[in-house]
Formats: C-alpha cells, structure tokens, sequence
C-alpha cells in the first residue's frame, strides 16, 4: 500500500501513449498545438474537471460515488459570487464561502450514506437535483455579476507565466496525493474501498473515513465552483451541468476503480489531461460539433480499453 | 400514530384540497363575469419566462381579466396536463408557451376539440393554435449577422458560436445568420462550433479559436449573449478584443452592461414584453368575438452603444 498515487503502473503506459499518439496527431494537423501559448491555454482549461476529479478520485476509492458536483459547482459559485461584489469584503471571503458551502453539502452527502445507509448514487442524486434548486433559489433564476477584480483576478491572470487556476490544481493535486499516499487515513480510503467489511474489522472507523471523503470532494467541488465563477466573471445558477460525468470519467480514464479501492491521483491527472487535449484539439482541428460527440466518446472508450487490455 | 388516525387526516386533507378546487374560482356568474385565461408557461425559473409573466399580469389587470399561471417546468406532459384542467375549469382561453413543438400539441389540439380558444406564444407547436404571438428567430440571426458585416465594410473573417445542436433556437439562428453571410460574399465563416448556450464552455472556444486563428479573426457572432460575454472574456484576456467585433442575442441585463461599457459590441433584444402583452390582448379580442391577428410577430431590435439607455436592464 502507499505507492498507488504519481508512480505509474504498468497499465498507465498505455494512457501515457495514447496520449502522445493523440499530441503528435494534433501536432501534424494543426502545428498551433504545441506552441507555448497554447499549452498554457491547454493547462489552464482542465483545471476546473482536473479539481473535480481529484476530489471524486478519493470517493471513488471508497466504493462510492459523486453525482452532485456539477450541481455543487453551481452552488458554490452563485454563493462566492454574492459575497464578491467590489468594496464588500475581502477576496478570501467569497472564496472562503464557497469552498465551505461544497464541505456543508459533501457533509450531508456522507452522513445520508453512513448513516442513512442510502446508496451513494441515490444520495448523491438528490443533491445534485436539491442543491441545482437552491442555486436558483439563492440567485432568483439570474446570474450574479458585478464582481470585485480582486475575486476574478484568480480566473483570469498568470503567475510567473502560469495560469492560477493551473497553480490551484497543481497544489490540490500535490496534496490529495500527499494525504492518500502519505497518511494514514489516506490508505484506510483504499483499505475501505477494497474491502469494507475487512476494514471495519481491522479497526477502521468506516463511516468517518467515508464520511471524509465526501466532504473533501465537495469542498474541492466548492473551490472548482469559485474558480469558474472568477474565471467566467459571474455566478451562474445554471453553470456545471455535467461536470460530474467529466470527473468520473477522468478519474476512470485514469485507473481508477468504479468499485473501489484500487486508482490514484497520478492516473486522474493524466485522465483529466487526455481529456483537455481532445477538447482542445477537435476545436483547433474544427471537427464540426456533430463530430466532436462521437470522435470524443470513442476517444474516451478507445483509450481505457488499450489502458486495461495492456494490463491483463 | 395509529393507522384510523393517518387514514383520517389523510381524508381531511383531500377534502381541503378538493374544497380548494371548487373554491378557487367560486360558482360562475353569468352576467358581468370577468374573462379567465389559463397560462402555462415553459419553465418560470427561466429569467425570459418570467418577464413573460410579468407582462402577462400587467396587461391583464389592465384589461381586468383574471389569470391562472401554471409552470409546466419543461415538461410537455405536465403541460399537456395542465391544458386539460384548464379545459375542465371551463376557462375562456388559454394561453400556452409550448414546451415541445410536438409534445405539446396535444395541449392545442384538446383545447380546440373542447372549443377554448387557445394562443401560442414565444414558440411554435405542430397542430395550429387559434392565434400566435412570437418572434421570427431567423430575425435576431439576420440582425446580428447584417451589423457584422456593417461593421466589417462587408469583407472580413466571421466565427459563428451555436446554442444546443437541434434546439429549435439554434436552427433559426443559424439560418438567419447564414442568409446574410451568403448575401455578402467578402464574409467568410472561418469556423462554426457550439458551446451549448454556456459562458464557461463558450470562454474555452474562444480561447481555442484565438490559438488556431488568432489575428484573422474578424468578427464573432454568439448565438445568445451568455456565449457572447464568454467570447468577450477570453478576447479580452488575450488582448484582442479591440480587434474583434462580438455581438451575441437575448440583451440579458449583463449583455445590455456589457454593450454599455462598450465591452460588447451588440446584442438583440427579444421583446418579451410585448409578447406576453400582445399574447393576453389576442385572447381577450378572440373571446369577445373582436378581430384579431391569427400571427403576430413581434420584431426584435438591435441594440448597440447609441440604443443602449432604451432598454432597461432587468
């Protein structure tokens, strides 16, 4: 245990190489792709689905699963949003905010699969559609603009040439692999998700393990949210739509088990990676948007077969 | 609690629900009585839908007749629903903002075979309602596209942004758009993609485009303002936005800030006022027998810097 996170397994070199195949396509088609300019662009682009699927990557390994992030994105957006306005207060408040309203809702996610015992599925179901709700409640249907440049200053601005929400990634992803890999409670994540019932017998307090879990998902769910409000300079009560799917799906992509236990966030990055890059590129290419759906979904599939069958 | 005593207030609740019913619109006067119109609407926490509404109510106080509104929250079944109450609550008229233009007809098609009157508004459905009151998209395409080329002395390079692949909306848009592109042979369509009505999706786009065709691009029409403002952001952050025409539809109150500030170029503005006004006026003439306009269509307007003070943002 210990060694699933950044160290690659065998079976991540398939990812690694459809990925370089997939770059070196792009590359020959549309040279534009390996500039600079737009690999910063390129970067900067997965960092929202790249946030949220760290943040599942550790719900996954439980055996559980998050369906409200998207809605959550929303959310929290619409609430740092409205503690954002100029001259009001601080640009860590509205930030502040957010990242606590998506640890409030991760909270009432776990406790209703704990102790509820309700199947993450279902649980997660009712906040994505209750949590869509109060984000139209919250924001009367409307967007909530007029922000401080202080507060979209995060979205939209670079740090020694790097995108700030690729730096937010970069640490969130730095520090979820440090705190699965490196800590204990960490491995008792796997320890859950690979067999529950041996966990519980060893010692493992499951449901505060799962229960952690999900709130730390959501709370990364609420810092994505502020991070696209700041980026797209509004909170959107309808923003996020699908965003769960993405984050799975990178996390997938990525080795990481839909039952649980086995995966990490090393596998994650690069799923959210492949991802940004076949975005990216059906754009540069200008597949026509009919295309762009089923170039993508066989992308997807054709990458995590090679994945496993090299594995097997 | 025992089950007798569930079972009984379960009772006590329906006969208030049922008493409710009957009460509602109490026994119906037969000389005098004022003219009900039932309303369903698409979907009210839609910003659009909701200024419908809002013009609905105030042009019906100002006729004095009275109306229910029904929020069919996009579901042509519910909707379909709601029409068959309003037929067996014997209203005058209804007045429908269909959800499906085939979903929803059966709304109309019950409401003629039981002889109310019935008003399409905002949108079309198949079966052919009493009266209809809407725009022509294909209208908002051909303005936003004609001020483009306005703009651009008619040559120059022109990318297009798309709502949801199908959407009705996006059809016309797209129709009225490439009329005018086609009128104007020095304007070429560089690249068409959508971004599904989203700002987030419409940034990423636009930034992508900025990297394939950076200082060819001329001019870029979003085919609602939400796309528009997020091809403003990533123009802006690539410092290109002075080189860039962008205007977008809808004229949503940050569109109409944004036009103001000069950040966006234009926007149109669909007069949901004067649908939802025009929509009660042409139930009211048709229930008291007074001629009436089976379609009318209320026009969109350009709105640019000059115009802008004109329309209130919301």
């Amino acid at each position: 245990m210990g060694h699933a996170g950044l160290k690659l397994r065998p079976g991540q070199w398939g990812m690694i190489l459809a990925l370089v195949a997939i770059a070196a396509a792009l590359a020959i088609a549309r040279p534009v792709f390996l500039t600079l300019p737009n690999l910063v662009n390129l970067i900067r682009q997965i960092s929202i689905n790249g946030i949220l699927a760290v943040g599942v990557t550790a719900v996954l390994l439980t055996g559980g699963v998050d369906l409200s992030l998207g809605s959550l994105v929303a959310l929290t957006g619409v609430i740092a949003a409205s503690f954002a306005h100029p001259g009001r207060y601080p640009p860590a408040v509205p930030v502040l905010m957010g990242v606590l309203a998506g640890a409030g809702c991760g909270a009432i996610n776990g406790w209703i699969v704990t102790k509820g015992r309700v199947a993450p599925f279902v649980a997660t179901l009712g906040m994505m559609t209750a949590a869509r709700g109060l984000a139209l409640v919250l924001s009367g249907g409307k967007p909530v603009s007029n922000l401080s440049s202080q507060f979209t200053w995060m979205g939209s601005s670079d740090v020694a040439g790097i995108p700030v929400p690729s730096l937010i990634f970069s640490g969130v992803a730095l520090a979820s692999h440090v705190f699965l890999n490196n800590l204990k409670v960490g491995r008792h994540i796997y320890a859950v998700g690979g067999n529950e019932n041996a966990a519980r017998a060893s010692g493992i307090n499951v449901n505060a393990v799962k229960m952690l879990a999900y709130t730390t998902c959501a709370s990364l769910a609420g810092l994505a949210g502020v991070v696209l409000a700041s980026r797209i300079t509004t909170g959107q009560p309808n923003a996020g739509v699908g965003y769960e799917l993405d984050a799975i799906a990178a996390a997938v992509i990525g080795g990481t088990s839909l039952s649980g236990g086995v995966g990490g966030v090393g596998g994650t990055i690069l799923g959210a990676l492949l991802m940004g890059v076949i975005n990216n590129g059906l754009d540069l290419v200008n597949v026509s948007s009919y295309y762009q759906q089923i170039v993508k979904g066989a992308i997807i599939v054709g990458a995590v077969w090679m994945d496993r069958s090299r594995e097997r | 609690m025992s089950g007798k005593r569930v079972r009984w207030m379960r009772g006590a609740a329906l006969a208030a629900v049922v008493a409710c019913l009957s009460c509602g619109r109490g026994p119906r006067e037969p000389v005098g009585k004022p003219i009900v119109i039932g309303v369903s609407l698409l979907n009210l926490s839609s910003e659009f839908i909701v200024m419908l509404k809002d013009s609905m109510d105030a042009k019906a106080r100002e006729l004095g007749v009275e109306l229910i509104v029904n929020d069919a929250q996009r579901d042509a079944a519910t909707q379909v629903r709601q029409a068959e109450n309003f037929i067996a609550q014997k209203v005058d008229a209804i007045i429908l903002n269909p959800c499906e233009f085939e979903a929803s007809s059966p709304a109309v098609d019950k409401a003629l075979a039981a002889g109310v009157a019935i008003v399409n508004v905002n949108s079309e459905t198949r079966s052919v309602p009493t009266a209809f009151v809407g725009s022509r998209d294909e209208e908002s395409g051909r303005l936003a596209m004609e001020y483009i080329a306005g703009r651009l002395r008619g040559r120059g390079n022109v990318l297009m942004m798309h709502g949801f692949m199908g959407q009705a909306a996006q059809i016309k848009r797209d129709q009225g758009a490439r009329e005018t592109l086609a009128k104007d042979p020095g304007l070429k369509l560089l690249a068409d993609q959508t971004a599904e009505w989203d700002r987030a999706k419409a940034m990423t786009l636009m930034e992508n485009w900025i990297q394939s065709y950076g200082p060819r691009i001329d001019a870029v029409f979003a085919q609602n303002d939400e796309m528009a403002l997020g091809a403003v952001i990533a123009l802006e952050q690539a410092k290109r936005k002075d080189k860039v025409v962008v205007t977008g539809v809808d004229a949503i109150a940050d569109a109409l800030q944004a036009v103001k500030q000069g950040r966006l170029d234009a926007t149109v503005f669909q007069d949901a006022k004067g649908q939802g006004s025009t929509a009660v006026e042409t139930a009211v003439k048709i229930v008291r027998k007074q001629p009436y306009a089976k379609e009318a269509f209320i026009p969109f307007q350009l709105v640019t810097r000059e115009n802008v003070d004109r329309f209130q943002p919301r």
